[in-house]
């Protein structure tokens, strides 16, 4: 018999977060399971991509637009702004997105990789 | 600070809610009760047309354990605070994350999200209502278990305890969700904990196997309900097979469906064709992927020139049937054969797979992965077809005949088109059932076409009550109305039952219509 008790996939703490975050390693494969979620803990920005946003905003899915595209500095805490809200109210077709889904801790690393164009070839591959 | 008025829920006074919200930070943490309305905002959003401010939570709790979700339901008791219970709140078009009313405390069950149990042996999952398909996905995938999920258009973000409670369903052989659910751990409106089936022996290792238990059969009662809230769900998962053949079959007459339903349904009920067939119009088939402007950029319902212009330069057929067979490749080939006997017959039918259908303009590519459990959400291109935001699936039942199939399809195109609507829909084939599955698109920036939008939804429902078809599952907006076309001794029982369970009606108040 091969039965399993296991807790939710690929979180990571919050410092560990933060330090790939600076190194800018946001795509390292590192998985860390653990056996309760807990607002603290946090899935890495490309796992929440791949998870949620990839589904719809890859290019070859097209069902949402383009959004990998890395931003220039000065734009970058309009374009923040923009993403968090949207993603926080929902726009049109895109549904919202609570805090139990993506936690703040994972929104702001999230806003922070696609600025910067972390997933410009994810997206290519997707 | 907002001058804007509090928002209570219905009956409770200030003082009471606010006692109670402290009970829930006892209970939880500070940070998982959610009263601020930056905090509120994602759970107002809603595609259906009801007014925004019907729709707006005083309050959302996040639990992470059954035993946290028991003690809130006994403070809800107390003071009487009613509240609306979401799982990943990824019913969109059916009401999404938002209460069923303005008031109501969302109980979010997101992060509940443990994957207690998957046995590779049994091809049995027990979960919680948090977990996502894809989270279950991935989990299956690392452990390298040959099994497949079964799951609805929405997949990787919604998940299969929401889903199976709404009675979904999707596109394997596994596609009617409830009838491969087995077991269920639920929380009373009392806090009493009570498990289904198998689930109340000690140490039962038939929990997730055996689904009657003794006694009477309650897991229905919990479905489309307000009678408990459910913690834990046992599923059964498909073994994958050794092979598989997705295949397209295209026609191109309005008239054709009538045959199409006829040839598919034997084949559909001796399981040659075992998953849950869909038979997709021109329009869902190319509003997963193409603009409606591009083809027409009138306010009133496409006309029947566009949709022509659509089927030549898309590759669509009228009717675009997505189906597909699973064994081992001799069985393939065998119910291959039976297959193309059956549908050859009258000379209408285009018959592909492979590269030919792939090569097809339609959705064979994301409907291959649906109908093998893969993840994948381009069906929600849908909601580019028309833009802004506006969607509501209304779903009637019919048997699988193609009289029916036709006289559902007359219907819904005469209505839709009366209020400039398009007829964006699609039969997913049951056993021996249909759900006529219509995606009311519409801009919901515009308050007249929004308005339209709810006339035509209304007259949908009740026209088609008429004929003797009933909605198999509605939006929050609509289900007193869809609660009244199933008459009122059905109603009453529902209404006792809800007495016995839920006294103080604090669970879901007016979810399926169901009140105290």
């Amino acid at each position: 018999m091969q039965n399993t008790t296991i807790g939710p996939l690929r979180l990571l703490s919050n410092t560990r977060l933060k330090s790939l975050a600076l190194l800018g390693g946001l795509l390292l494969p590192m998985v860390v399971s653990v056996p309760n979620a807990v607002a603290s803990e946090a899935r890495e920005p490309a796992e929440v991509y791949r998870q949620i946003c990839a589904h719809c905003h890859a290019l070859d899915k097209a069902v949402g637009p383009e959004i990998t595209m890395a931003f220039p500095e000065t734009a970058h805490e309009a374009w923040g702004n923009y993403i968090r809200t949207t993603v926080r109210n929902g726009r049109g077709a895109m549904p919202s997105f609570r805090e139990a889904k993506v936690s703040d801790e994972e929104l702001d690393a999230l806003i922070q990789a696609l600025m910067y164009g972390e997933f410009a070839d994810t997206a290519e591959e997707e | 600070m907002s001058t804007a008025p509090r928002i209570l829920p219905k009956g409770v006074a200030e003082a009471d809610f606010d006692t109670a919200l402290g009970r829930f930070r006892e209970i939880l943490d500070a940070d998982s009760v959610l009263t601020e309305s930056d905090q509120l905002a994602p759970y107002t959003k809603i595609m259906m047309a009801g007014d925004d401010a019907d729709y707006i939570p005083s309050g959302a709790l996040l639990p992470t354990t059954a035993e946290q979700v028991q003690e809130i339901a006994r403070t809800c008791n107390e003071f009487k605070v009613p509240i609306w219970t979401i799982s990943t709140g990824k019913n969109l078009g059916y009401g999404s994350a938002a209460p069923g009313e303005t008031g109501q405390v969302i109980l979010d069950l997101h992060r509940m999200n443990r994957i207690i149990n998957v046995n590779p042996d049994v091809c049995t999952a027990l979960i919680e209502p948090g977990v996502t398909y894809q989270q279950l996905y991935d989990y299956i995938q690392e452990k390298g278990y040959k099994l497949w999920l079964d799951p609805p258009a929405p997949s990787a973000i919604a998940g299969p305890v929401g889903n199976t409670l709404d009675r979904g369903v999707g596109y394997t052989p596994y596609g009617e969700h409830f009838m491969f659910q087995c077991g269920m751990e639920v929380v009373l409106a009392n806090g009493e904990m009570v498990r289904t089936g198998m689930g109340g022996i000690e140490n039962s290792s038939s929990w997730q196997v055996f689904k009657w238990g003794y006694g009477p059969y309650i897991d229905g009662l919990f479905t489309q309900s307000n009678y408990g809230i459910v913690t834990k769900m046992g599923l059964w998962l498909m073994p994958e097979p050794p092979a598989y053949r997705p295949f397209l079959i295209q026609y191109q007459d309005p008239e054709d469906i009538e045959e199409i339903v006829e040839v598919l349904r034997p084949l559909r009920i001796s399981q040659i064709i075992p998953n849950a067939v869909v038979i997709v119009h021109t329009l869902w088939d190319a509003g997963t992927h193409v603009v409606r402007k591009d083809y027409y950029d009138g306010t009133d319902s496409i006309p029947r020139e566009a949709i022509e212009r659509i089927k030549r330069d898309e590759g669509i057929g009228e009717w675009n049937v997505y189906a597909a067979l699973y064994g081992t490749p001799e069985q393939i080939e065998v119910n291959w054969n039976i297959v193309e006997q059956a549908f050859s017959k009258s000379g209408k039918a285009k018959i592909m797979y492979g590269e030919e259908a792939e090569k097809r303009g339609g959705g064979f590519e994301y409907r291959s992965a649906l109908m093998k459990g893969d993840m994948n959400l381009q069906e929600f291109g849908l909601y580019n077809w028309r833009g802004g935001g506006g969607s509501m699936w209304f779903a009637p039942v019919s048997q699988a005949k193609g009289s029916e199939t036709k006289d559902q399809t007359a219907l819904a195109q005469q209505i839709l088109g009366k209020y400039g609507f398009d007829y964006v829909a699609e039969y997913i084939v049951g056993w021996r059932d249909m759900h006529h599955v219509i995606d009311l698109l519409y801009n919901r920036q515009d308050p007249d076409e929004t308005q339209r939008a709810y006339d035509c939804f209304a007259e949908l429902i009740d026209e088609f009550a008429k004929r003797g078809y009933g909605l198999y599952r509605t939006n929050t907006e609509f289900m007193e109305q869809v609660a009244g076309t199933f008459g009122e001794p059905l109603r009453n029982v529902h209404t006792a039952l809800k007495n016995a369970l839920d006294p103080n009606g604090i669970l879901s108040p007016g979810k399926s219509g169901i009140r105290q």
